[in-house]
């Protein structure tokens, strides 16, 4: 684990000359994208009045529509050796740092067969993308883990389509420490903290999630849910010491959180809805701030093996 | 006439919804306890294993190891109440914990590879059972709820069902540590 010190030094020595440079390619992207704005603009919006003095709401609508895309599509491609050179240059400095043994690559994303595998979500994403992939091993526990967004698509009576996500944040895959068969699921507790013991109930009739198990850490209870298919099973992958573990995982990060234990792994995913591991366009990235968010996010991930304790090996599981 | 027959009807669904409650929950709890025992006998059968890797190491804890050979023939033999079965299973654990903390003293049986795999053998059930234990007492602390509280506590009191007790930790276990006399000492 390293500390705040080890990467400010980090930050000083390493990370600053690269910064500096990758300064340069943040203004020349922020020019782009403020020259073009002040040119896209204002014809924009002189079409804009020319059809709302003559045409329909509808039409109105589909021009902004064209403008929006216009402009997302040139802030994409005016930052995009910026973004490039920033994930090369910081990201990836950032995660060797971390950990030696950890790779970093900016393009992958954990595949969504394994996204599916989980169990975590039922929802089937018709749209799923991600990037910041890290893949290793600390200590005897291998460990994957990437920022995802899997949306799902509906169509109302009008043809309109509309996106929902399903979830968008970290995704984490270990290795877990135990055998184990079936599956175990917990979801963050919202029917029973709203709804109490009522809440329960009707948590025990979701039989489509499996058996709900009620364990005794009133804690951790109150936090999760848990679904499983065996009993015994769930109480022996989360022993007394791992549901402390957790709710301390889930009370440090203060994010909703949801994890999964299904063919001998761990997964974990921890929503979040901002882009995790950006770069700053309008404002200025030499700055110690966002490093340490970058690194404070990259930190979580990998501190899972460790805090969830994942690298104790006194069972068969080698 | 016929809103009459329905009324009963509801009560009658009501009573069934009742019973198979109830039944439901004596049945789990029944299930869990028969894992326990299918774990305590996978323990059972891991102690001859034991003994025959520690022995030739262990000079001084023959007594401990003959006392635990007889302990299983006993528990495996079959034909035990369940209290009975407690009772042993506690006094095993025990003895277990012992012969893991004998181990110590002896740093060639603790590099033996044999000992070193069975050990995790060990630890692993030692974690099913106590799980199995946290469920046991999961499903009583259900049942006995369902026995108390209303309305099932009406239908149970017609069936004749009791309070069932948890697992509690042995008594040793769970004496507070002294920690005068271990200043005196």
């Amino acid at each position: 684990m390293r500390s705040l010190d080890e990467l400010k030094n980090f930050y000083d020595t390493i990370l600053y000359p690269e910064l500096n440079v990758l300064e340069a390619h943040r203004i020349k992207a922020r020019n782009k994208i403020l020259i073009a704005a002040a040119i896209i603009l204002p014809v924009a919006l002189f079409v804009l009045m020319y059809i709302a003095k003559n045409a329909s709401g509808n039409s109105l609508f589909f021009v902004g529509m064209i403008v929006f895309f216009v402009l997302g599509g040139i802030y994409h491609f005016a930052t995009k050796e910026y973004v490039q050179n920033f994930k090369t240059g910081i990201i990836e400095k950032l995660v060797k740092f971390i950990d030696q043994n950890l790779e970093y690559s900016r393009n992958n994303h954990i595949s969504q067969t394994a996204f599916m595998n989980s169990k975590i979500f039922n929802h089937n994403p018709d749209r799923f993308n991600g990037d910041d992939y890290v893949k290793g091993k600390i200590g005897q526990t291998n460990l994957e883990f990437s920022e995802l967004h899997a949306k799902y698509i509906t169509r109302d009576s009008k043809g309109r389509t509309q996106e929902h996500t399903i979830f968008k944040g970290l995704f984490f895959i270990a290795d877990f420490n135990k055998k184990f068969n079936g599956k175990t699921i917990i979801l963050p507790d919202t029917a029973e903290r709203i709804f109490g013991q009522l809440g329960t109930m009707l948590q025990s009739m979701n039989k489509f999630r499996g058996q709900l198990i009620r364990l005794e850490d009133p804690e951790f209870e109150r936090m999760f849910a848990v679904y499983g298919d065996d009993q015994i099973e769930a109480r022996y992958i989360l022993s007394t010491s791992l549901m402390k573990r957790i709710t301390d995982f889930k009370r440090r990060t203060s994010r909703t959180i949801y994890l999964s234990f299904v063919g001998s792994k761990i997964y974990i995913a921890v929503s979040c809805l901002k882009d995790l591991f950006e770069p700053r366009v309008f404002r200025t990235m030499l700055d110690f701030t966002p490093i340490k968010e970058y690194f404070e996010d990259l930190q979580m991930a990998v501190s899972i093996v460790e805090e969830l304790n994942l690298n104790t090996r006194i069972w068969t599981k080698e | 006439m016929s809103m009459g027959l329905i009324v009963l009807a509801v009560i009658g669904f009501f009573i069934i919804m009742l019973y198979n409650s109830l039944i439901g929950k004596k049945n789990q709890v029944e299930n869990v306890f028969g894992s326990i025992d299918t774990l305590l006998k996978k323990r059972y059968d891991l102690i001859p294993n034991l003994v025959s890797t520690v022995q030739t190491y262990m000079q001084h804890e023959r007594g401990t190891l003959t006392e635990i050979t007889a302990m299983r023939a006993k528990a495996v033999s079959g034909n035990l109440s369940d209290d009975e079965k407690v009772d042993l299973d506690n006094k095993v654990s025990k003895m277990m914990g012992g012969i893991m903390v004998a181990v110590e003293n002896y740093p060639d049986l603790k590099a033996n590879q044999n000992f070193i795999q069975l050990q995790r053998t060990l630890n692993e059930v030692e974690e099913q059972i106590s799980a199995a234990r946290r469920a046991y007492n999961a499903s009583v602390t259900d049942y006995n709820n369902a026995v108390e509280m209303l309305p099932t506590s009406f239908m149970a009191s017609m069936m004749t069902y009791k309070r069932k007790q948890v697992f509690e930790t042995a008594e040793k276990e769970r004496q507070n540590i002294d920690v005068k006399s271990l200043f005196n000492k």
